[in-house]
């Protein structure tokens, strides 16, 4: 997917160079992007360093667990199924938690490992069940309070005021969610309706 | 006030982390230099990835077809109320992390970290995910071959995202 991006954005600009005919500042933007590159990484790399340390310090301490405890009953609206029958409902608390932690590596593994065990009490393995879709669509809906890797890129930019959009973020974030869940609820309701009538 | 809050979030993490040290017996500094060391070895894995998109987004805006592209789709995104230079954002957003954080940056350089299309850029980079990516890795990871309304309610979403970062920020920072 990466490298389609790629080579898709090349080939197009290249073109569209060639036919506006300014291919000299391409060339520029070519060794411009590479050398950039270093510097965006350098300035990642520290902050990413902290975070990171931060957030593996906090997880041993039980933070993830705390957190896990507090959103139980939210969750249970959210994944309806999952809270019933107690499978996958822990995965799925932990997933939640790692992403408002922002900790994107530690929540993919446990999203997968919770589509696992929804997966086993699937009565039809190849069709999504309603709360793994639900589970897709959140997660596809960024929860991160703290988005420092964001930040990190605003002020290498030279931003006034880098944090200045945390609190719109939040809002559009918990706006996000909610919606997300919403919209996933009533999709799974229309559609039981639809079978019941089928049937 | 809320100003106050947004900036005081990183040195409150500190201080609960050093709390959080102080008042506990297990060796938690020890969990922090090793997750730091994961960190930096991410952040270091990134640079191929980033280095190969940078180069590409810095070509898409240098040879003046982003320009073109958001000129001709201005009338149309100004009467929804996006700012149209995000458009290269909304198209690596979905896609793939590393795209998007290229994009992003080259966004904030070519027009201005201050400028209200950077603040619309910031809250769609800070409240969506890389939904494209997330929807084959998760389903895929079970065999999933029929995933429903996920990708329309994945998609109904992301144009929400989209719309209210756009009026959210005119609230906000206009």
């Amino acid at each position: 997917m990466i490298g389609k991006c790629f080579a898709v954005f090349c080939a197009v600009s290249v073109v569209f160079s060639i036919c506006t005919g300014n291919l000299s500042s391409l060339s520029d933007a070519i060794l411009d992007g590479a050398a950039r590159s270093v510097e965006l990484s350098l300035s990642l790399l520290g902050i990413m360093c902290l975070w990171g340390g931060v957030m593996s310090l906090l997880r041993s301490a039980g933070a993830i667990e705390k957190l896990s405890w507090l959103l139980r009953p939210v969750l249970k609206l959210a994944f309806p199924d999952a809270f019933g029958s107690g499978i996958g409902a822990e995965e799925i608390t932990a997933n939640v938690s790692a992403n408002l932690f922002g900790i994107g590596n530690a929540a993919t593994p446990l999203a997968i490992s919770a589509m696992k065990k929804m997966q086993q009490s699937n009565p039809t393995p190849d069709v999504a069940s309603d709360d793994m879709i639900t589970l897709a669509v959140l997660n596809s809906s960024s929860l991160d309070l703290f988005p420092v890797t964001l930040i990190a890129l605003r002020r290498a930019a030279g931003a006034a005021d880098p944090y200045s959009v945390i609190v719109p973020i939040w809002i559009t974030s918990a706006l996000s969610s909610i919606i997300a869940v919403v919209i996933c609820r009533l999709f799974a309701a229309l559609t039981k309706r639809k079978k019941r009538s089928v049937a | 006030m809320i100003e106050n809050i947004a900036s005081a979030t990183l040195p409150l993490v500190m201080l609960l982390v050093s709390l959080v040290i102080l008042s506990s017996k297990k060796p938690l500094f020890d969990s922090f230099l090793s997750g730091a060391g994961e960190g930096a070895v991410t952040a270091a894995k990134l640079l191929p990835a980033l280095c190969a998109l940078i180069v590409s987004v810095q070509m898409l805006f240098a040879s003046g077809i982003a320009d073109a592209v958001a000129e001709l789709l201005s009338g149309f995104t100004e009467k929804i109320g996006i700012p149209s230079e995000i458009l290269p954002l909304l198209l690596t957003r979905p896609v793939s992390g590393s795209a998007s954080s290229a994009t992003f940056s080259e966004l904030l350089s070519v027009y201005g970290a201050d400028s209200f299309a950077a603040a619309v850029a910031s809250v769609i980079m800070g409240s969506s995910d890389t939904m494209i990516y997330i929807m084959s890795v998760y389903f895929s990871s079970v065999g999933i071959k029929k995933t429903r309304h996920a990708l329309p309610a994945a998609f109904l979403v992301m144009i929400f995202c989209i719309l209210f970062s756009s009026y959210i920020c005119r609230l906000w920072f206009t």
